[in-house]
């Protein structure tokens, strides 16, 4: 058999790329750590689910039209997204989650030798997908858990074409406030592209938290990702998009693949913006008690906590976080160790329900015992 | 021949003994334009033209040869690789003779001779029989034990990649504070260090204090492709020993979060105040020649989720990989291996890695045969009778053949060292052979 020679057909920025491992589904999970019942506070997860809505929408699903194409560009969607927003369908572009949307803006911007800009410890996908594209990542460390304006202004180069931000940033849970996004986008006089990742939007009731779809019209090098999956609770369906300037939105749907998002995750998502049963506001009121209950509990085992805006805080461990990760599996409590997000011994924690609450701070507390 | 980066030479031949002066000067050459002095480069030319006369003889008569040296700064390393039938491919192992009627005569053992000349020897068997031959010579550097003053004690710590001259004063620091065998002895050559991280296969960080003094350091490198192992943290300030160590490891970390590492290790120990960020794998005894053995605890952690996995074990070590898995808390299915009666044919042959100036053999199976008491014991013989005083056999517990020679090795002094998660198909368990009473 002729063998192929991967090491001359791949470029070295992918031979060289590890990708991600998933975890194994629940049921195996339980299987290998001999664990009953799972509680899932690794993802940022909303425990409600989605709105009743979209859980309609799921649950009607006619499985005939699983046969017939979803509508490639999303077509109903991105006019509800435009209504509530203000601006015309066009600036919206539907992806097949976020991390779909990540790509489609790293694709339609950079090439060989250029860079990105963003943060050390924030969400990874902005580093992985311009990594694996051959991308240098520039990755300039948080100042007091905040991405530093400063520092990222400073290390811009000629070949720096796009900005991540994430805000509220993943893990840290801080934002910047309207006016330092905007001093930053001022400072930049439109040079680079600016995406501020708005996952958490929802979460967040601060007046100084930036909508930054309302800023897309006085700065065309904005765009602003928004997701289904955190507060709208449809993780399942994979559904996220982008909004900038139509000029800017044209560029990016080049680079699209259409039909990548199916009908029912379009249906669903269609059905979250409609809501009309308070989702959101019940939702932050779970998010709400379950913050509180924790800093509370935390505080009497002597562990720092960095918590800010989103569903989900960090915890500061004495020892291993990816040991804890193993201690607390065995107890049925699924965390995310963050040592991958450069935060050796912390722990991110979705917010959840309180009986997934009191199940963590029973199985931490065990932990730490032993 | 052609060029890699300017780093690798490559020679096709044929396997063929009348080629033996082209293939010592390709070597001889080669390694003399890598800046190997002649006692350097003379001796990994007696290593080629034992090995090439062996495999010309006994391994691959007219084949096709590939003889590959590569430049690694500090070291030239020669690779020999080549295709073999499978009935030959047992000649590979180390402790195999040319003359099987004269096994006790050293003389004749082709591949043992040939790792006396060199640091480190190598035989791996790749895909479809493709073997790949490896020996290095290193050069040698001047040594220096040179004082430094002490650095001011620091204010503000940060960390950060040294240039070459703070490189090398990393390592005279390093020399200074921490004796042998509590550090590689290549810190006693300044050149060296710079050398192995100027060859990429080593990167180090260091601390600073506030007037940009090195005040520690740590040395860090791919132990094998998902295990980043490390030398230190080494702290020139014993009352800053915890800062100054944290502020290192977490550099470490933020190095190596989002690479290909699944696992960070270090086989020789940790200071104190950094053993809570790491899990004691275990233990493994290193012996040197005329001094009492040293028990070192190896510190390990897992950079990512453990996503669980199976193991294969004997009947006879299920029970100690339990007990193991528990403590490490690591979720794995343990499947046993039976000898139900089936044919085992052919001969064994394990892989050899060689360092000399450790005194250290670890031996892998690669080939399943039905003579692993046998094979395993002429090993133990004549390593032993060459005078190494550590051999380790790992298993890669991922692959079932492998489980059958767990009971072999227990029956011949070989002991469960410690097991390294990922390290290999999945874990990798290390056994060291303990035969108190002989040694």
């Amino acid at each position: 058999m002729m063998k192929t020679n991967l090491d001359t057909l791949v470029p070295a920025y992918v031979r060289e790329f590890e990708p991600y491992i998933p975890s194994k589904p629940d049921d195996e999970l339980k299987k290998l750590y001999g664990c009953q019942n799972l509680y899932r506070l690794n993802n940022n997860e909303n425990p409600l689910g989605p709105p009743p809505g979209a859980q309609e929408i799921i649950r009607r699903f006619s499985p005939p039209r699983g046969a017939v194409y979803p509508s490639g560009d999303s077509y109903y969607l991105r006019q509800e997204i435009g209504n509530i927003n203000g601006i015309d369908p066009d600036q919206v572009v539907v992806g097949n989650g976020a991390n779909e949307v990540i790509a489609f803006v790293v694709k339609a911007f950079c090439q060989q030798g250029d860079n990105i800009i963003t943060t050390d410890k924030t969400f990874a996908v902005y580093e992985w997908v311009a990594t694996f594209s051959g991308i240098k990542a520039k990755l300039i460390p948080l100042k007091n858990e905040r991405f530093d304006d400063q520092a990222m202004l400073e290390s811009i180069d000629e070949n720096t074409k796009v900005i991540f931000i994430c805000n509220p940033n993943n893990p840290s849970g801080t934002y910047w406030s309207k006016d330092t996004l905007i001093a930053f986008l001022d400072a930049l006089s439109g040079r680079q592209m600016v995406v501020v990742d708005e996952a958490y939007f929802e979460f967040v009731k601060n007046d100084d938290y930036p909508n930054g779809i309302s800023l897309i019209s006085d700065y065309p090098n904005l765009i602003v990702f928004r997701t289904f999956s955190k507060m709208y609770g449809i993780a399942g369906l994979r559904i996220g998009y982008l909004t900038a300037d139509l000029s800017v939105a044209d560029m990016i749907r080049r680079t699209c693949v259409v039909y990548s998002v199916n009908s029912i995750a379009q249906e669903a998502a269609l059905a979250c913006l409609r809501d009309d049963t308070g989702h959101i506001a019940k939702t932050r009121a779970l998010i709400g008690t379950s913050r509180a209950f924790l800093r509370e509990e935390l505080a009497k085992l002597h562990l720092p906590i960095i918590a800010g805006e989103g569903n989900y805080l960090i915890v500061k461990l004495p020892g291993s976080d990816t040991l804890a990760y193993r201690k607390l599996m065995r107890e049925g409590v699924m965390i995310r160790p963050m040592t991958g997000f450069r935060y050796p011994n912390h722990i991110r924690v979705t917010l959840s329900k309180m009986a997934a609450m009191e199940a963590f701070v029973a199985a931490l507390k065990k932990t730490l015992e032993t | 021949m052609d060029t890699d980066n300017m780093r690798t030479l490559t020679l096709g031949i044929s396997a063929y003994k009348h080629y033996l002066p082209v293939v010592t000067q390709f070597v001889e050459s080669s390694a003399m334009v890598f800046g190997l002095k002649q006692a350097e480069y003379i001796r990994l030319s007696l290593a080629t033209e034992e090995i090439f006369l062996y495999l010309s003889h006994f391994v691959c008569p007219g084949k096709s040869l590939e003889v590959q040296c590569f430049n690694g700064f500090y070291y030239a390393r020669v690779h020999f690789r080549f295709s073999a039938p499978e009935l030959n491919l047992s000649g590979l192992n180390i402790a195999s003779t040319i003359a099987h009627d004269r096994e006790s005569d050293l003389e004749s053992m082709g591949l043992l001779i040939a790792s006396r000349s060199v640091d480190y020897f190598h035989v791996a068997v790749e895909k479809n029989n493709r073997v790949c031959l490896t020996i290095t010579k290193e050069k040698i550097y001047p040594a220096y034990e040179e004082k430094i003053p002490e650095p001011e004690p620091a204010e503000n710590l940060s960390t950060g990649t040294p240039d070459d001259e703070r490189l090398k004063v990393f390592a005279l620091l390093t020399s200074q504070h921490y004796s042998l065998p509590y550090r590689p002895s290549f810190f006693t050559h300044p050149g060296k260090l710079v050398d192995m991280v100027h060859g990429k296969e080593y990167n180090a960080i260091i601390a600073l204090n506030q007037k940009q003094e090195i005040v520690g350091g740590i040395l860090l490198f791919y132990r094998s492709e998902k295990i980043v192992q490390f030398y230190g943290p080494y702290c020139f300030s014993k009352a800053q020993e915890k800062a100054i160590g944290e502020a290192l490891f977490t550099a470490c970390i933020a190095s190596i979060a989002r690479t290909k590492a699944l696992g960070l290790l270090s086989l020789w120990g940790l200071p104190e105040p950094l053993r809570n960020n790491f899990e004691a794998l275990g233990m493994l005894r290193y012996h040197e020649e005329g001094k009492i053995p040293i028990d070192e605890v190896s510190f390990y952690r897992l950079l990512h989720e453990d996503p669980g996995f199976e193991v294969w074990s004997g009947a006879n070590m299920v029970d100690y990989l339990r007990r193991e898995y528990q403590r490490l808390a690591l979720a794995r299915e343990i499947r046993t291996v039976r000898d139900m009666g089936e044919t085992r044919s052919g001969r064994s042959l394990f892989s050899a890695e060689v360092y000399r100036e450790q005194s250290t053999v670890t031996l892998r199976p690669v080939m399943a045969g039905n003579d692993y008491q046998d094979n395993l014991q002429r090993h133990i013989r004549f390593l032993r009778n060459d005078h190494f005083l550590n051999l380790y056999v790992e298993l890669d517990l991922g692959i079932p053949w492998h489980a059958q020679l767990i009971e072999v090795l227990l029956n011949n002094h070989f002991k469960p060292g410690i097991i390294l998660p990922f390290a290999g198909k999945s874990d990798l368990m290390s056994f060291q052979y303990n035969d108190e009473n002989k040694s």
